[in-house]
């Protein structure tokens, strides 16, 4: 494998890890806002 | 009666995901990487993922959101809300039921096949197959194409075909939630620890023969992923870059409209879209580039890689693979790991397709799920007969040809100028942001409304010329072919016939309700 191979290799992995990470994150992230609070504990 | 909905959102994604996860992300990916430039096709792939693929998972997402809202689950009722002053708009969103039906046909009979292998994998059915040419004949014969020592008729296909046929219909009675949504919130990560399980076997091959060193894994990604530079400047292969991108997403068919119609109209779909097509990109370029190819270049080398490459997708999942796994230690559970990886990635996809035409029958039709469910397998039970029983006469390639490809292209490139152009930027930017949990960059605005239009009459147009026009003209079908390959085209031609009477008819009884209300 040539040096430009390991790049582009590193590159495309890179890219789609940090796409899928970022946009996953952002789903969960999401998730958590829209679910309702806990509920208040008995005074 | 109460219109049903996503349990959740993970839920839709992984659907939508298994939907566009499919054979092409294991098999075909590597093999048009590995034609045109190595490392360096990513560069026309990233560029038509951010110009056709984002923008067209984003407007499918939309238009079914929107058009679920007018309680429309299929294309020619989403359609006829987008531009209600044509008549004949919804006449074309027929192709958004008839494009699935006619890849489900094959689809479903080429899954069951997955299925099959799992089997033999397993019990070491194919174990004495120790060369191509072998393994070859091993699935000829399996297919029913030839008569030989491993297979004297079509008995083991078929029953693995009723066992699949059964399974997808048996799970699209569940419904949305507790049947397609359930099978992809499971299969999808099933289907990605298969994948990791396949990729840290094969990096850890090494060398295989140590008579041959340079046979090596690393060798093997280097066949993959060495830059091709001179490969930039063919217009082909940015071709075949966008024509990955857009048959690797699952767009131009019709199913993320229909899954995208069962959001609530404040669901999110921009942060949604993208995260699809993230998980579909993961399977595709880690799984699928890491696997095949530096596999079979291991074992085989350089030339014999080349030559199994210009074999095919089929050639490359159903002979090499097998040949490949089956010489390494515990070769029998990584070849059911191999095809039970396929096969989820099979399914996920074959449900996809067969929910438009069920969708349209329950809301047009006022049937109920269980009776369109029904309703639909009898009938594609009936048509995937053509492809079992004429498999070696030209019918699934027919079939794929006008379902798989014509359809798809044809059906994007309209419903992109159909959002972008008739339904207006304006309106179409702003249903794209509601309930959206990510802001898209302005600038895709103008990407929607000139540069992907643009590129896909560019497909288009290039396709027809290229590919489309030699196969309408069956310039390539040999003599004995002829007639089934004609016998095909009728059967389509009376299938889409049926379906957009259907459709008028389903107009009629709407304006008649609405009189009477």
């Amino acid at each position: 494998m040539t040096p430009g191979g390991w790049i582009f290799l590193g590159a495309s992995w890179l890219v789609i890890l940090a796409l899928t990470a970022f946009s996953m994150y952002r789903v969960l992230r999401a998730k958590e806002q829209d679910s309702p609070p806990p509920p208040a504990p008995p005074r | 009666m109460a219109r049903e909905r996503w349990g959740s959102r993970l839920g839709i994604i992984m659907a939508v995901a298994g939907s566009a996860i499919g054979l092409g992300n294991f098999l075909r990916f590597p093999v048009q990487a590995a034609k045109n430039g190595g490392g360096a096709f990513m560069i026309p792939y990233f560029v038509a993922l951010l110009l056709v693929g984002l923008p067209l998972m984003w407007i499918e997402w939309t238009i079914g959101r929107f058009g679920g809202g007018f309680e429309h689950s299929t294309a020619p009722g989403m359609f006829h809300t987008l531009w209600n002053k044509n008549r004949f708009i919804k006449y074309f969103g027929v192709i958004g039921i008839f494009g699935p039906i006619v890849i489900y046909i094959y689809y479903v009979y080429i899954e069951s096949w997955l299925l099959g292998y799992s089997w033999f994998a397993l019990t070491g059915a194919y174990n004495p197959c120790n060369t191509q040419e072998k393994m070859a004949a091993f699935l000829h014969g399996y297919q029913g194409v030839e008569q030989n020592a491993y297979f004297s008729g079509l008995g083991p296909a078929y029953l693995f075909f009723v066992i699949t046929f059964a399974t997808n219909i048996l799970i699209l009675y569940g419904g949305i939630q507790r049947g397609i949504e359930t099978v992809c919130k499971y299969g999808l990560p099933l289907l990605f620890v298969l994948g990791a399980v396949l990729v840290a076997r094969v990096f850890s091959l090494g060398a295989p023969d140590p008579a041959v060193p340079e046979n090596n894994v690393v060798n093997g990604l280097g066949y993959l992923w060495n830059p091709d530079w001179t490969a930039l400047a063919r217009a082909k292969v940015w071709l075949a870059a966008a024509g990955q991108i857009f048959f690797t997403l699952s767009v131009g068919i019709g199913v993320i409209l229909t899954y995208a119609s069962y959001l609530t109209p404040k669901d999110d779909v921009a942060l949604s879209g993208l995260t699809a097509a993230a998980w579909n990109e993961l399977a595709e370029v880690i799984i699928g580039g890491s696997v095949v190819i530096p596999a079979a270049f291991a074992f085989f080398g350089p030339s014999a890689t080349t030559e199994i490459a210009k074999g095919g997708a089929f050639n490359l999942g159903f002979v090499t693979m097998p040949l490949v796994l089956q010489q390494m230690p515990w070769g029998h559970l990584l070849g059911f790991a191999w095809f039970v990886l396929l096969f989820i990635a099979g399914i996920t996809s074959s449900i996809s397709l067969a929910q438009p035409a069920i969708a349209f029958l329950e809301d047009e039709f006022d049937l109920s799920k269980k009776e369109a469910t029904l309703l639909f397998g009898l009938n594609t039970f009936v048509l995937c007969h053509a492809c079992i029983f004429f498999l070696g006469s030209g019918v699934v390639d027919e079939l794929d040809f006008w379902g798989g490809t014509f359809c798809l292209v044809l059906f994007a490139t309209v419903e992109t100028i159909l959002f972008a152009w008739v339904f207006g930027t304006e309106k179409a930017w702003t249903e794209l942001h509601v309930g959206a949990d990510i802001t898209i960059p302005r600038v895709y605005r103008f990407v929607i409304k000139y540069l992907t239009p643009a590129f896909l009459l560019l497909i288009l147009g290039f396709w027809l010329v290229q590919e489309g026009i030699p196969v309408i003209m069956m310039k390539n079908v040999p003599a004995a072919n002829v007639r089934y390959v004609l016998g095909t085209r009728i059967l389509l031609v009376a299938l889409f016939a049926d379906l957009a009477a259907m459709v008028w008819f389903a107009w009629r009884r709407r304006r008649a309700k609405e009189a009477v209300a």
